[in-house]
């Protein structure tokens, strides 16, 4: 007999891919073809209420996502790469809902700072000035517009440090290569 | 190079626009005579040959590089060239559908943005229509095809500023590279 909730595993092994509980919703949101694209993504979100808002999460957020962990350059995610996704979402959740202490959903623009520094970004006052024109309405960001946001950064930032090997704190562009680069995000 | 070759914004045509076949455009598109074409206004008056709304991105961009006032429209002394914009935009659009299909396939785009002047890998083809291209065809209609070019183009210019020496090469540090495409991208 099975144990409640287990499946037999071996104790202290990986569960297989059918095992993991993350699994069944994967294949649910990605269908046919076993890959998840950024409509079938953004349904999914939304769906799932993580954004806590009834709007629907951002399009443009969820196409940076997959963007962002799109290792075989499908445009879309496979399972492993959902599962980063799952695990990344979740911790930006956490520091989202530490600093929206309202429960609205949204974060002012000074607690945005703060929590882009707890993430390890350490933007200048100028810098956050740009983030916040482009994400905020009103002086506030929704979840969903500061996981934009967050992925932006992550993503600019690891290009950044390519081209800076050295960590000098300043990278070197070629033309061509900047547009691709910054294009690809 | 793309910003070393000709190509900026369609060349100036030096034939004078008459003014009263303007003025009778202009009255029609600004539904609510308020004598400045909003945002919404030009998006209804456009066309992307797809029987769906004009990229308000897109319509967002051309508005406000013609809207001298900030004021969120423009007047008609300011149509007047967007209307050359979007005329020059649609002469170019149809040059490249070269199976006037209606959309520019990822061959045609090629031909497009390398005869702009553009160096760009195959695989950055990919993409870039995964990127712009919003009726999920694989290739970009009107509306779409336009936003992507002005977005090469912003990305053009910001690179032009900072390469002082014009040899195809910058360097900057981690702010100067945020504030330069965080809000193009």
């Amino acid at each position: 007999m099975a144990y409640p909730g287990g499946y037999g595993a071996a104790p202290g092994g990986h569960a297989t891919l059918q095992q993991d509980p993350l699994y069944g919703y994967f294949s649910a949101v990605a269908g046919q073809d076993g890959q998840i694209s950024a409509d079938e993504l953004q349904r999914c979100l939304t769906q799932s209420g993580i954004s806590g808002t009834y709007k629907p999460f951002s399009m443009e957020t969820c196409r940076l996502m997959v963007s962002m962990l799109d290792r075989d350059l499908s445009n879309s995610l496979g399972f492993n790469e959902f599962k980063e996704l799952w695990q990344v979402l979740n911790g930006w959740k956490s520091t989202f809902m530490s600093y929206d202490r309202d429960r609205s959903g949204t974060v002012e623009g000074n607690e945005l700072q703060h929590a882009l520094n707890s993430m390890g970004f350490n933007l200048s006052p100028q810098a956050m000035n740009i983030v916040m024109k482009r994400h905020s309405c009103e002086g506030r960001i929704a979840f969903d517009d500061f996981v934009g946001c967050c992925t932006k950064l992550r993503a600019l930032t690891d290009q950044f440090r390519r081209r800076d090997q050295r960590q000098t704190g300043a990278a070197t562009f070629q033309y061509d290569d900047f547009i691709q680069v910054t294009m690809s995000i | 190079m793309a910003y070393h070759s000709p190509y900026r914004a369609p060349p100036p045509n030096n034939v004078a626009q008459d003014q009263t076949f303007l003025w009778n455009i202009f009255q029609r598109v600004d539904k609510d005579r308020s004598g400045v074409i909003s945002d919404s206004e030009l998006q209804q008056a456009l066309s992307n040959g797809t029987w769906t709304p004009f990229n308000p991105v897109t319509v967002r961009s051309v508005i406000s590089m013609f809207d001298r006032e900030n004021k969120g429209g423009v007047n008609f002394s300011e149509f007047g060239g967007v209307w050359k914009y979007v005329t020059d935009w649609q002469n170019i659009f149809r040059n490249y559908d070269r199976d006037n299909s209606g959309f520019i396939d990822k061959n045609e785009l090629k031909l497009a943005l390398t005869g702009f002047g553009y160096r760009l890998s195959d695989q950055f083809y990919n993409t870039l229509i995964e990127k712009f291209d919003r009726q999920r065809k694989g290739q970009v209609a009107f509306d779409d095809f336009v936003q992507c070019c002005i977005v090469l183009q912003r990305l053009t210019d910001v690179f032009r500023r900072y390469d002082t020496d014009q040899d195809g090469w910058i360097q900057v540090s981690y702010e100067q590279y945020l504030s330069m495409v965080f809000n193009i991208v």
